[in-house]
């Protein structure tokens, strides 16, 4: 089988202005120096040349690094599709203007629910103001816009306006991520998992409004995991159609796989993408489905969920090569079960985020910078 | 449902290119890449914002050398899959 890429996601730096519990971060951050401007502009060239139609500038905080412009300059000079998943604070009009005469197709910006206050709770910044105003600025500027809003326990019960503010920012796309819980949201799951009664809900309100919104704006659900008999099918598979160029250029088959323990990653300072794609350990670990355990050998479904997650199995099974325990063929489901039954009294819907605040890990900085 | 009279066009931020290794179509859009079978590429090379659905159902029948009506069922509901993943937009 030949696999090849299509999709590059370009983590141009870790550092970040918000705080947000459930960040997708690595806990441990790679050390190194960020990549330089001439390093991301070989490997957006390498990457096209793989096959690479489209490039996600994320982080961290893609804005953060000054000379941003030039990295979407040089991955459309490249012939990349070129997407900014931002946090929108720094998104200023002349930053955005330059960004868009840069070449930038399109953006996405994160909010952290509808309300200022517990918004700004959530990113532990004040954050929502900026945001709004950003995505006023990329509509004028004509940028096609996609709100992300990741859910969790203190904002899932606000679905019906988070999904009317995106409509009054008139946003193509609402995503609404439900935490994938590894890094900083596993440490945090236990006040971040919604209850069962809060994602039923949550369903009914998205399968309405969805039908209403129809042609004005695509709205993105997934239940979460832990809530389903079947894994998800992870990056459509180990190693078959993404890349992730971390800060310091290591190449990952997944941006949360650095969280495995014992997978080495092959950095585009020391081999070129190709050799990597096609050789590095990491990335021809998981591919296929020669690398699977009972039941998944077995299993119908194995090339349609390809085992689920990788990560998740590392995490919850203490074995990355094992069955995702979110399904419910696996030998570790129970201790996923354990874990959902445990929150749905624990869980008030109503209780203040507050009252949870101080239980929860904000996320940090590398090496301690703001 | 689609209006005969509308006049589909790609939606903002989506590019139709061919892919440089399969020479194959392509949309590329803010979430992703979408590759293209042939019917759906010769309608969308079609989309160009000024020929109204009518007028493209004609041009592919001409082109197909098929019935109208046939073509017509398959443009529309090419479109109105695209119309919601917010891939096509549709004006008056």
């Amino acid at each position: 089988m030949n696999y090849r890429p299509y999709l590059l996601l370009a983590e141009v730096t870790h550092r970040c202005p918000l705080h947000c519990p459930y960040c997708s971060n690595p806990v441990q951050y790679p050390g190194g120096r960020e990549l330089a401007a001439a390093e991301w502009r070989r490997v957006f060239d390498e990457a096209a040349q793989l096959g690479v139609l489209h490039a996600g500038f994320s982080g961290g905080e893609p804005l953060l690094r000054a000379d941003l412009a030039g990295l979407v300059a040089a991955a459309r000079d490249a012939g990349l599709y070129t997407n900014l998943i931002t946090s929108a604070v720094g998104l200023r009009r002349e930053r955005a203007a330059q960004l868009r005469d840069a070449g930038l197709d399109s953006i996405q910006i994160s909010f952290q629910s509808d309300q200022e206050a517990l918004a700004d709770q959530i990113a532990g910044t004040r954050a929502h103001a900026l945001k709004l105003e950003a995505a006023k600025v990329a509509r004028e500027l004509g940028f096609p816009l996609t709100v992300n809003v990741v859910l969790h326990r203190a904002n899932i019960g606000r679905l019906e306006q988070i999904i009317s503010l995106a409509e009054s920012l008139e946003a193509e796309r609402l995503e609404l991520a439900n935490v994938q819980y590894y890094g900083w949201a596993y440490q945090n799951r236990a006040a971040l998992l919604p209850t069962r009664s809060q994602i039923a809900r949550a369903a009914e309100v998205v399968g309405a409004r969805k039908k209403q919104l129809l042609g004005q704006m695509e709205i993105l659900f997934v239940t979460p995991d832990y809530y389903s008999e079947r894994p998800k099918p992870c990056m459509n598979g180990w190693a078959t159609r993404f890349l992730t160029v971390n800060p310091v250029g290591d190449v990952l088959p997944c941006p949360t796989a650095s969280a495995i323990p014992g997978l080495r990653f092959d950095n585009v300072r020391a081999r070129p993408l190709a050799w990597i794609w096609s050789q590095s350990e990491s990335f021809n670990r998981f591919r296929g489905t020669a690398w699977m355990p009972a039941p998944c050998c077995e299993c119908p479904l194995r090339e349609v969920d390809f085992g689920g997650c990788r990560c998740q199995a590392a995490l919850i099974a203490g074995d990355a090569g094992a069955t995702d325990p979110a399904c419910a063929l696996s030998p570790h489901r129970g201790k996923l079960t354990r874990f959902v039954d445990s929150v749905q009294e624990d869980a008030a819907a109503d209780r203040p985020f507050a009252a949870d605040a101080g239980r929860l890990l904000f996320r940090q900085n590398p090496n301690g910078s703001k | 449902m689609i209006a005969m009279t509308s006049r589909p066009a790609l939606a903002r931020g989506v590019r139709l290119r061919n892919d440089p290794i399969t020479g194959e179509p392509v949309l590329l859009f803010p979430e992703g890449v979408l590759p293209l079978d042939a019917a759906t590429h010769d309608i969308l090379l079609r989309c160009s914002c000024e020929a109204t659905v009518a007028a493209i159902v004609l041009s592919l029948a001409e082109e197909y050398e098929t019935d109208p009506a046939t073509v017509r069922a398959d443009v529309c509901e090419c479109l109105t899959q695209l119309r919601q993943r917010m891939l096509v937009a549709l004006r008056p």
